[in-house]
């Protein structure tokens, strides 16, 4: 019995992984800019070729990993001071803008690494609770993806910086006014966004075929978890990763997985449909 | 003859009660203007009666319709018509197609032409009727809004500060303006704390207080009242 | 009828246009007759993409909607096609299954749209909503190799698509080369020149009003929800015409033409020519699919390179559009030279009344 309920748990923690983890850098450039990152896929595909790129040059896989997150997040930063500083009054051309750059990119990289790289192998490591035997990496990954959120925590509720991006957040020119740097805070938060979404290949990799088209596996389920989300990272997209890794794992288990993504999308439509202000806005207004 | 009847309304946004338990009757054929102090939840009944938030409790009657739970197109349809606070035009489209996109639900043809040249020389706006809305002053644009709202010729006219940000000069003409819609049959809601504005045109006044009634009656009572004058002397000093 | 074709709304009117207009397409029906039949193939694949982007015009440059979810109601449209030309037989019945595809692309855009449209979804959120459930379709539409995935007669196939369908036919004329071409030639005039009636009617005002100011024109008394899901539902229409005439045209439809990058060219089309005006799209589109054609001969890749290019440099540098804004300066230009004309003509006269703008 407790194995078949930590079965359920692994299941759960898996599906919840990937909607945080894929979701969170996305949710955190939408919530403090009202921006959604369309290269959003394309900083994931970073994250994965630089880890497996190190890896194959004898860097150790966590250090690897590290070490992409912050690659992508630094292009981040290059990214957000070229374009999308220039973009902040017009949101929607932010959007077609880094979609033109993704579309850049990932052509690109089509052209000149061509279709796919060998990869690297998910580490080693199982164990086994009654008849089941589970992977170890894929509780690594649940285990990252608390941390992300923990430390997102952290970041923005405990740090100046935090307080300062939370006063953007509410009102720019007033927090401008007030003495924060808003342009920095805007290229340190899209940093921080592209760099979770660096971390989120980085942590994939080793569990996935590498092609430059990578990304567009991950940006289904960020966008749904951030329409379901709203604005706000830490009561909205964390909610709404457990709400969507439920209906996801129910129907995975039953029917598969493209069955498990379309119920997710028509939840996500019904639920647009009855709250169109998304999770956070219900549990803001609870709050108050 | 009662037009709007607001029957025991209550609007609450999460613990702040902006207006509570009120009652509100409009006649058939009358100025009424809505005053008090800011925060007295004016705008907010204002809103209600438009239907733009759904009131916490209360009902509210149209024509002795219960329109509570309709959207506000539904309510336009009824024979209302809205004036919000803040211009809000169409800026990206010329004037004339603005007043030409409020004509167009009541008239059609040669009627409709009449009147479009009929509203522009009435507003003031014939010369600049190719313009972009979003270019014409702050003044001109509350104006095209009062003509987009009378185009649609309403039974009942709902004015948010229609003289906000506008001269004195233009003030007491828009003052002028309702005056003549209202001896045409036209019953008039004004949301205001211009007070001259308001001695213009008002046959009635309901004064709101802290989200409740504060006192209502014809004109000169109102204006006689000393705890009005009180509440509002004691506010206005504060902006 | 002639104030609706040269209404406030689209640009390009009087005289000089309506005969540009004409010589275009005079030039365009002789076309065939000095071209081989190769070349002519090539232009009708082109014209295949227009009802597509002149869709999205209407819904993003006219509607303020902008859908990134086009080649979902393309896809759509294009596997009913062939599903249903397959399992009725084929011969005559494909233009039944042609307007049986559209109507079924509309269905599903009137169900999607009023789930995002009654539920107040409008910005960013339309688009990624739209993208998403356009990503969703493609995957599941991969994963259909096998032989279980079947509709009636009809295998689905996976990523290598759906193929043996008949084209376009009646009786025992298959509709292909030039007559193909002269059908779409046909269309794209019948539909260019309703669009633009629609959009200078009554319903039109709606429509840019809408756009304009969701709460101001609810507040004149529109419900302003059913004029954007007949906005989205027509927009749709229109890719789903393109769809089913794709999978007609080449007799296969995959997945690729659905998901990623598929789903971001109508969006480049438009935004290059400029989303405010229809010609501007419709022009635009046709040079792009010209270019984006030319250049895929020889590499896919760089052609896609260019497209992404094309978006990042028209929101960066003429987020009106470069078409409409090459257009807007030659009007400028050539109307400005007759001004002055004008002008000199009738200094002595008087003063010039120009109220006219």
């Amino acid at each position: 019995m407790s194995a078949e309920l930590f079965s359920v748990f692994y299941q759960f923690a898996d599906v919840f992984a990937f909607l945080i983890l894929s979701a969170a850098g996305l949710a955190i450039v939408f919530g403090m800019m009202g921006v959604i990152n369309m290269a959003h896929g394309e900083f994931i595909m970073c994250g994965a070729y630089v880890t497996v790129g190190l890896v194959k040059l004898g860097v150790p896989l966590a250090i690897a990993q590290g070490l992409a997150a912050v690659t992508a997040g630094l292009i981040g930063v290059a990214v957000e001071y070229l374009i999308v500083r220039r973009l902040y009054k017009r949101p929607l051309d932010s959007l077609l803008a880094t979609w033109g750059l993704s579309l850049i990119v990932t052509q690109s990289m089509l052209l000149i690494v061509g279709s796919s790289v060998t990869g690297i192998g998910t580490p080693e490591g199982s164990f086994a609770i009654g008849g089941y035997t589970f992977s170890t990496y894929r509780l690594v990954l649940f285990a990252c993806a608390v941390a992300v959120l923990i430390g997102l925590y952290v970041i923005f509720m405990k740090t100046r910086f935090g307080v300062m991006a939370r006063a953007t957040m509410q009102n720019a020119a007033m927090a401008k006014a007030l003495g924060a740097r808003t342009g920095r805070i805007y290229a340190i938060s899209f940093g921080i966004g592209a760099g979770l979404a660096g971390l989120c290949g980085a942590l994939y990799a080793p569990t996935m075929t590498l092609i430059p088209t990578m990304g567009a596996t991950f940006v289904v389920e960020s966008f749904v978890t951030v329409v379901v989300g709203g604005a706000n990272v830490l009561l909205g997209t964390a909610p709404a990763a457990v709400f969507l890794a439920m209906i996801r794992m129910a129907l995975n288990a039953s029917y598969g997985q493209i069955i498990g993504q379309i119920g997710m999308l028509f939840a996500v439509i019904l639920i647009i449909r009855v709250l169109p202000e998304g999770l956070s806005s219900v549990l803001v207004r609870r709050g108050r | 003859m009662a037009l709007v009847d607001v029957k025991g309304v209550t609007k609450r946004f999460g613990g702040l009660t902006a207006v509570s338990d009120v009652d509100l009757t409009i006649n058939a054929g009358e100025v009424h203007c809505l005053i008090g102090p800011n925060g007295a939840g004016k705008s907010t009944l204002f809103k209600l009666i438009v239907g733009l938030y759904p009131p916490t409790k209360g009902s509210i009657f149209f024509d002795s319709i219960d329109i509570t739970d309709e959207r506000p197109f539904a309510r336009v349809q009824r024979g209302l018509s809205i004036k919000m606070q803040a211009p809000s035009v169409f800026k990206e489209l010329p004037v004339r197609q603005n007043i030409q996109i409020a004509l167009q639900a009541r008239f059609s043809g040669a009627e409709r032409d009449v009147e479009e040249e009929r509203l522009l020389a009435l507003l003031d706006l014939a010369p600049e009727s190719g313009k972009l809305a979003g270019t014409l002053s702050h003044g001109q644009q509350q104006w095209l809004e009062i003509g987009m709202a009378l185009a649609l010729q309403p039974q009942l006219l709902l004015l948010d500060e229609p003289t906000a940000g506008m001269s004195p000069e233009e003030t007491f003409k828009t003052g002028e303006l309702i005056k003549s819609f209202n001896a045409e049959g036209m019953t008039i809601l004004v949301v205001e704390h211009d007070m001259a504005f308001v001695r213009q045109i008002a046959q009635r006044v309901t004064v709101l207080h802290l989200g409740k009634i504060f006192a209502r009656g014809g004109l000169e009572t109102i204006i006689q009242d000393e705890k009005v004058a009180e509440i509002y002397l004691g506010k206005t000093h504060a902006h | 009828m002639f104030k609706l074709l040269d209404g406030p709304q689209t640009l390009g009117r009087g005289w000089t246009f309506w005969s540009c207009f004409l010589a275009v397409l005079a030039a365009a029906l002789i076309y065939p007759v000095f071209a081989d039949s190769y070349d002519v193939g090539n232009f009708s694949y082109f014209l295949i993409w227009v009802f597509m982007a002149l869709g999205l015009c209407l819904m993003w440059g006219y509607g303020g909607m902008l859908s990134f979810g086009q080649t979902f109601f393309f896809g759509i449209s294009g596997y009913a096609y062939g599903v249903l030309a397959i399992n009725m037989g084929g011969g005559s019945t494909t233009i039944a299954a042609l307007m049986l595809s559209v109507i079924i692309a509309m269905i599903a855009a009137g169900i999607l749209g009023y789930f995002m449209i009654w539920g107040g979804i409008s910005g960013i959120f339309f688009g990624i909503v739209t993208l998403s459930a356009t990503l969703v379709l493609a995957f599941f539409l991969g994963q259909t190799a096998g032989p279980e995935w079947h509709i009636g007669t009809a295998r689905l196939n996976g990523f290598n698509g759906m193929k043996g369908m008949d084209p376009l036919t009646i009786g025992d004329f298959y509709i292909e080369g030039s007559a193909l071409y002269y059908v779409m030639v046909a269309l794209i005039v019948i539909v260019y020149i309703a669009l633009r009636m629609l959009v200078n009617s009554r319903i039109g005002n709606v429509i840019v009003a809408t756009r304009e100011n969701p709460q101001r024109a609810e507040m004149l008394g529109y419900d302003v929800r059913k004029y954007q899901l007949l906005t989205f539902v027509i927009g749709s229409g229109l890719a789903g015409l393109s769809g089913a005439l794709y999978t007609s045209w080449g007799q296969f439809i995959t997945p690729s033409s659905i998901g990623l990058p598929a789903a971001a060219m109508p969006i480049v089309w438009v935004a290059f020519s400029g989303r405010s005006d229809l010609t501007a799209t419709l022009v635009g589109s046709f040079l792009l699919l010209f270019g984006f054609q030319t250049i895929t001969v020889y590499s896919q890749q760089a052609a896609l390179v260019l497209m992404g290019t094309l978006l990042l440099a028209t929101v960066m540098l003429a987020p009106q559009g470069f078409v409409l804004g090459v257009g807007k300066l030659v009007v400028d230009r050539w109307t400005g030279r007759r001004r002055r004309d004008a002008n000199s003509t009738l200094a002595d006269t008087g003063r010039l009344q120009s109220d006219e703008a």
